[in-house]
This record gives C-alpha cells, structure tokens and sequence, in this order.
C-alpha cells in the first residue's frame, strides 16, 4: 500500500552507501516537523527502536556532491495515532472499529557536522543507528587527545571525557551538582579517580599524581583500600566494558582528627588500622598564619573584629618563637595548647599596655570583646586540631604527597572546624605547588559540600583559596573535583571554572535555575529523575551534555561493604601441629 | 392554535452541510418493482431484533453483535472510495478544436476489522477525463492517464469519474474478499456483484416501500431492521432498513439501507441480513466525531481520511499540474 508514492517528494540520495556506512538504518527524517541544523525529527520504520540518548548519523549530499555526516543524540521520543482526531478515538482504534496507525518518531540533537557545513539533513533521508567508529565520531571521541572513560550509555557502550579539559592542558575542574543520597556524587568522583589511575590518561605522572579528598559524610570514605564486598557479579562486565580493572585503590592514606582529649588518638569507629590523626602546631599556626582560617567572615569588610583577627595574627607571626617541639614562647608565655593560646592573646588584646599593638590602635573595647568571644567560642573546636603536647608533631602533619590519595576526614568535626581544615590544607598545598613551580605531577582536590566553604555571598579566607584554586589552579596543576546540593548556592567563579560538569538527581526547583542552563529542557526534566549511578555529563566539546551510568564502586565506600580482613577459619587449631 | 399537541422538533443528526441523509419532501417512487412479501408476508411485516432466531438459526449463532463495548467478532471487510477533481482543463486537439476536461484524482481502499481496524488495501490513481485526444500529463504528483469520454459536458465527466472510481472500488473489493469475511461496500451494489458484499446506503432519494409497511422503518429500534423486499427489475437485488444503534428524533434518524445480491435464496439472504445488521451498529459513528453520524461508519470514516490524505495536498497537485502542462 505504500506502492504509490506519487505525491511524495523524491528521497533523497542515500549518501550512506557512497561512504560505505554499515551501520543500521531504523527510520528517515520526516518532513511534518521542522528539520534545523540543531535538530530534527526521525520516524522510525516498523520494529525498529530508539531510545534516548541513542546515537543517529544521517548524511546530506549537498549540490556540489559533498556529503555532510550529521551525527546527533535522541534527546526525545514520541508515539502517536495517525489518522485519529479525538483522545476517546483510542478506545475506537483499540477495539478494532477505527483505522489508525502508530508512529514512532525520536527528536535528535546535533552534536557534530563531519564537515562543518551547517544544513539540515533533509526529510526522507535515511537515519541509522550509529555504531562503532560512527557513534565514536558523532560523540567526538575520535578527536579526544586523551580519553576518560566516564561511564557507559544506555546501550552499555562506553563514553568518555576529554581528559585534557580536566588535567589543565585545555580545561580544569570538575563539578558535581546533586541531591544528597541519591545523586551519589561523592561515589562518581571516587569513580573518576579510579578511572584515571587505571587508564593511562595521567601517563608517566601516573605514580606521583596524588589526590587529597575530603570525607564529609560519615565514614563513608575510609575503606577506599578496601575491596566491595556488595559488588553484584554482573558489575565486572561494565568495568572491562569501560577498559577499567575491579578493584580498590592500592595507595591510600587515611587521616582523622584526634580524639578530644590529650591522646592524640585519631577520632574513627569503622577503622582501626593506617588511620593517623592529624593537627597543627601552635609554631605552624603562629608562623603560617592560620588564624584567620577560624573566622569564616575573616575578610568581610563590614565587620570590625576582622581588623583585630589580622592584627593579632600578624603578631603572632612576628612574636612567637619556636620552641623546638612544636610550641611556642609569646613573651614569657610558653603555649603548648590552643586554650593557652586563646588565653595569652586574650590577655594582649585586653591589657591597656599591650592593645594598641596586638589590637590595632583605636579598636574600641566592644570590638575588641567580640573579637575574644569568637575566639574562645573556636576554642572549643579547633582546641583538638590546634596543639603541641603531643611528640611528634611531624607524624601528624597531613601529607598529600605520602600516597597517591590521602583521605582526610572531617565528618565529626563541626562546620569551623571544617573549614579551618579545608582552608588551612588547600592553603597549604596551594603554597607547596606555587613554590615548586611546576604544575606536574598534579594535585586533586575532591571536596563536597562546596556551598558552605564557597558560598554565593559574603567572603571568606577558605573561599578565597578555593577561588585561587578554581582560577590559577589550571595553572598550578591543581584541580579541584568539586560537588554540593544545589550550585546556585556556590560561588558563581567557581562553577563557571569548572570545564566538566556534572549533574546527578537534582530537585525540581533547583534543575531550573540559570546555573544548569548547559543542561536543554528535556535533560533538565530527566535530572529530576534520574536514579544513583545515572549522571549527566557536560564537557566543552560535545554540544549536548550526555547521560551515563557508572558501574557500581569496586572500592567499599561505607563500612557495610568492606571484606573482613581476617577470615575465621572453620578449625581454629588448623594447621597446628597434633 | 390548531393541533392536539405540542410540536415536537428535531436536529438533524448530519452536519447541515452535508444535508440530511433523507432528503426532504417526498421521496421518488421507485421504479423498478418491489416485492416486500417474501421474507414475511406484508400484513406481518415488523422490526426484526438482532436477537431474533431467523429462519437459519445456525448462522445466527455464530455471529456475535458488537454491543457498545463489545469487541467485534469476525472480520469485516470495509471498502470505499474517494474522488476528487484537481483541475478543469482545457485541450485543443490537433484538430483545432477546444474541448473541456477534468483533471481527477480518485482511490479507493478497504479496511479489514478483524479485532484491530487496519487499512489493507489503498490505491490512488490519477486521469484527466475528456474527449480530445492526448497524451498522459507527467507532473511532479503522478501522471494523469487520459481516459476518453464521449460527451464534454459536466454530467457524463462526472459519470465517468464516478464509475472509474467504482471499478477500482470493485478491484479493491475484490482482491481481499476472502470466505468468512464479510464485505461491506460503501455505497449501492454494483455489477459485476462480489459474492456475499453487502452494499451500504447511507442516503434515501427513493421510496421502495409500499405505504402499508412503510411505517415499520419509523418504528425501528436501535439494531433492528425490517424484513428483506426485493428490489426488482433488469438486476434485482435483496434490500432491508436498517437503525443503526443512538440515533434518536426523527422517524428516518439513523436509518440505513442495505442491499445484498438476488441471487441468494431468500432464507440464505435472511440470516446474512440478520447477521450484517448485528454487526453494523457498533461501527455506527457519534455526532462530534462524524458530521454525518451514524450512517458514516467508523472504519468508513477512517478510511476516507487515509484516502483523501493520499491523494495528496490539492494547492500541491494543481500546482504541479500547471508546472507539467507549462512544460509542455
């Protein structure tokens, strides 16, 4: 019945044969819908399907007889009744009363011109299902000088990053925006380093390249080391799929705070073992001027106390002198913990003699007063973090560089002491990198919770180190893998630094601010909905962001998944002598 | 005030402008003869229930009527046509003389219900009817064979038209009239007859029944329809009323008229109405889908859509008519 095609417009030429294009053809551009150099429409043949984000290259021969591959992602698709005109028509057509017929049709977005010649495809051209070095070309991963697997697609193929928009060649940093628990933000990051270490992207920096990642949540990332015990048997198929082995990090290193108290024993339930606690001495915090680091407002003009806080730390890093174990000698007050600290600068900003220079002159008393009741309300924080009664202070100093990722763990601390950490660690590396000058092997930063150390509004020392690193860190070689809730709550700069960006399960409201305006409408709705180990992937190259699914974590990322280390034998007095 | 009662007023189910499906005034005495006394004798005569045992039970039970909601049993088989004239043309044959034509797409095709409604067949043809003569007219649409016509006028172009659509009609019909399905052609029976098609009558122009039956069509109800009469004459053919279900006002509202072939005996043709007549009314269309509900049935109305569909955008044809003969 499709014989006479008389009132149709000829098909057009089908280039596809002319390139020797062996990929499936599953439907044609129709011509009922407006076919635009950025989208079009297929209808789809008889039993064939598409999905979204299926993988569409059609081919325009142009007059001159240059062929143009379109390639393009399937964004959205619809099925209609042709040939009904009411809804209750359906119930007609379903009890065999009205003729109608199904259509099938998948709206696709452009993702590249093979050459860039700006036509749309025309209707009636063959679309096929790109497979192979097709579908690798329509995502641009043939032109990529260094491929990052980042998960496969629906079809369980895999897609990859240009990894030089990551390592600082042409681009840097990456950005995970979504809902807590279920948008498994922390896992994916996780996933990124496992895929850089194990595929070659970081070449000979391999072995030096070194990641600090911040734990936040729980204790949820100090069995990095450890091998996945939930990992279903099916999971090991995505891994080789992505070209990637099963397996845990090999070199981690784990650092907690210590104990409250003066053991020094770092604060961990789920893990005994390789956990060393970690603080500053009172030398390093006098000498690097930490202080500054424990008033999140530190750098708001608009507070007065902020002048007294630069005041005070610029004399403690001019008066206090080393003792030699960590301590310091203010005068003739020799500190050995953060509360004798408080209660020397206390006294030095009180005493009539002393205030003018440890104050600033002209500080008035009620400024001077808040100053010390921020101070004494840090104490009870930073006391753990901040101290020299304790012998080798060296021991305890993190280290990023001592394993290829060092955990640092923050989850039972509160939020000052939070940031004082992030801001005094990120400080601390960013001075090492500046002064080696050199920005290979590189440094990553896993950080969550950005919305509270780089807040839309106000400043803070911790923000303006992470803006640094958002904004010399290509530079430097450090790279920040950034993630929070919501990033219309995070530092604008430090979003749109970011050349990777990543989207997992995002709440409703917050999927339509400007901040995701990378993402089009339909991948908007889509992020509403997405389900853990789905995330939206957005990189410089490719137009339209894609969606992928990551594998299932080989490495335990909460107690419950660890392998017990020791197995308990049937017969404990196997082996023995009897 | 003269009457014994209120008048009572109806709407006319079709869209005004298709008219109403019995013409107003009095109806043209038919002229071939009719025989109403051969199913029932005429002083019996009365509707006929779908349920109603008739003479050969045995084919009534197999026949399950389609209620409202009830899936159809059985395929029937639909078949219809659609014509439309492209354009007037004007040809001036080597004799120097002008003659008048009609450029004209028509087609036909055949819905099979068999538990989902599906358009079988559809063919499209094109040809310019006159009687100069000429080539075909390639244009960018199809090209219009030409087809001799005797007489320049309107009506015999017409005619012609109408009886090329209704041989294509016939080879549609043809082609997928299958044993066990039934055959429902749109439109009176035609020569040379399909064994076992039912030709159905949407519009009334002529009055077959006598005065003293004829009241039992006013008494119709829903599914029911009146006992078989004979329509005489050099090709006689079997005919019946019939009310499709819903429609409700006026003595003729919904009244349909089916005809079937004279050469099948009268018991045979009894139990083919009855059978036919179960079926029909769940195919009847509703008002605000069909502007001539219910006498166009669905799958008709479904069918004339897809055809007209493919005869292809008019602006489009006449266009490329003109570009072809410019050509030229």
């Amino acid at each position: 019945m499709d014989d006479n095609r008389s009132t149709d417009a000829a098909a057009p030429a089908p280039a596809a044969e002319l390139l020797g294009e062996t990929s499936p053809v599953v439907g044609r551009v129709i011509g009922t819908e407006d076919s635009t150099p950025l989208e079009f429409w297929v209808g789809l043949l008889p039993d064939e399907v598409l999905q979204l984000d299926d993988v569409v290259i059609v081919d325009r021969v142009l007059p001159g007889g240059e062929i143009i591959r379109i390639s393009g992602i399937v964004h959205q698709v619809r099925a209609r009744h042709e040939g009904t005109r009411f809804d209750s028509d359906v119930h007609l057509v379903a009890e065999g009363v009205l003729p109608a017929q199904v259509s099938e049709a998948a709206q696709v977005l452009t993702t590249r011109f093979e050459p860039e010649t700006f036509v749309p495809p025309l209707p009636g051209t063959d679309a096929r299902r790109a497979m192979g070095t097709s579908r690798d070309q329509a995502l641009l991963f043939d032109t990529m000088g260094a491929r990052l697997p980042v998960g496969t697609s629906r079809d369980g193929c895999p897609v990859f990053a240009n990894f030089e928009f990551i390592d600082g060649r042409r681009g840097a940093h990456v950005n995970i925006s979504g809902i807590s628990g279920v948008a498994t933000k922390t896992t994916y990051a996780t996933f990124l380093l496992h895929a850089m270490f194990n595929t070659g992207v970081l070449g000979t920096d391999a072995l030096n390249t070194h990641v600090l990642v911040f734990n936040v949540k729980g204790e949820d990332l100090l069995h990095l080391d450890r091998a996945n015990t939930l990992l279903p048997d099916n999971e090991h198929e995505r891994y080789r799929q992505l070209g990637l082995p099963v397996g845990p990090f090999r070199s981690v290193g784990f650092w907690a705070p210590p104990r409250p108290g003066p053991s020094g024993v770092p604060d961990v339930a789920s893990r005994t073992t390789d956990v060393r606690s970690y603080f500053w001495t009172l030398e390093e915090f006098c000498r690097d001027s930490l202080l500054p680091f424990l008033f999140a407002d530190a750098e708001d003009d608009r507070q007065q106390y902020t002048m007294v806080v630069h005041n005070v730390a610029h004399r403690l890093q001019r008066d206090a002198v080393a003792v030699g174990d960590g301590a310091v000698r203010i005068g003739d007050d020799t500190v050995r913990t953060f509360d004798e600290l408080c209660r020397v600068v206390e006294a030095r900003v009180t005493d009539d003699m002393t205030m003018a220079e440890w104050a600033g002159r002209s500080i008035g008393a009620g400024t001077i007063n808040a100053f010390v009741r921020r101070l004494f309300g840090a104490e009870r924080h930073i006391g753990r973090l901040v101290r020299s009664d304790i012998t080798d202070p060296a021991a305890h100093r993190i280290d990023p560089t001592a394993n290829q990722v060092s955990v640092v763990d923050l989850h039972n601390l509160n939020d000052r002491a939070k940031r004082f950490v992030v801001g005094t660690t990120i400080r601390r590396a960013f001075d090492d990198k500046e002064r080696s000058g050199q920005s290979r092997p590189l440094l990553f930063l896993v950080l969550d919770e950005l919305n509270k150390y780089a807040p839309r509004t106000g400043d803070s020392p911790i923000k303006e180190i992470l803006l640094d690193v958002a904004e010399r860190g290509r530079s430097l070689g450090i790279i920040l893998i950034g993630a929070q809730q919501t990033a219309s709550e995070v530092e604008r700069r430090i979003v749109a630094n970011s050349a990777i960006r990543v989207v997992g399960r995002l709440d409703p409201a917050e999927a339509d601010r400007p901040e995701y305006g990378f993402l089009p409408p339909i991948l908007r709705r889509r992020a509403t909905i997405l389900k853990p180990g789905t995330m939206i992937v957005s990189q410089p190259e490719l137009p339209i962001p894609l969606v992928v699914q990551f594998p299932f974590p080989a490495w335990a990322t909460r107690a419950e998944e660890v392998v017990a280390s020791v197995p308990s034998p049937a017969d404990v007095f196997d082996g023995l002598p009897r | 005030m003269t009457g014994t009662g209120a008048a009572t007023i109806a709407i006319e189910a079709w869209a005004p402008e298709y008219g109403a499906a019995h013409e107003p005034g009095e109806l043209d005495e038919a002229r071939a003869p009719v025989d109403v006394g051969l199913e029932v004798p005429a002083d019996q005569w009365g509707p006929i229930g779908p349920s109603r045992a008739s003479t050969s039970g045995a084919l009534l039970s197999e026949q399950v009527g389609g209620g409202p909601s009830g899936a159809v049993a059985g395929p029937v088989l639909f078949v219809d046509g659609v014509r439309r004239v492209d354009a007037w043309v004007w040809i001036t044959d080597a004799d120097g003389q002008t003659h008048a034509g009609i450029a004209a797409s028509y087609a036909a095709g055949a819905v099979l219900c068999d538990g989902a409604a599906t358009v079988v067949a559809a063919e499209v043809t094109r040809r310019v009817f006159s009687p100069a003569v000429t080539g075909p007219i390639e244009t960018a649409c199809g090209t219009y064979l030409p087809t001799p016509v005797p007489s320049d006028e309107v009506q015999p172009l017409m005619l012609a038209l109408q009886r090329r659509m209704g041989d294509l009609e016939a080879r549609v019909a043809t082609a997928h009239a299958q044993p066990g399905r039934r055959v429902v052609v749109d439109g009176p029976l035609r020569q040379p007859v399909i064994a076992g098609a039912v030709g159905f009558v949407k519009t009334h122009h002529v009055s077959y029944l006598p005065p003293m039956v004829r009241d039992v069509v006013a008494r119709l109800g829903p599914g029911e329809r009146t006992p078989l009469f004979l329509i005489g004459g050099s090709w006689p053919r079997w005919s019946w009323y019939l009310k499709l279900a819903g429609a409700d006002g006026h003595p003729w509202a919904g009244i349909v008229r089916c005809e079937l072939d004279a050469a099948e005996a009268v018991e045979t043709a009894a139990a083919r109405a009855t059978e036919v007549s179960a079926v029909l009314p769940r195919f009847a269309s509703e008002p605000h889908k069909d502007p001539r509900a219910p006498q166009n049935l669905y799958p008709i109305g479904g069918l004339e859509r897809d055809l007209r569909h493919r005869l292809g955008d008019p602006h489009l044809v006449l266009r490329a008519l003109r570009r072809a003969v410019a050509r030229t």
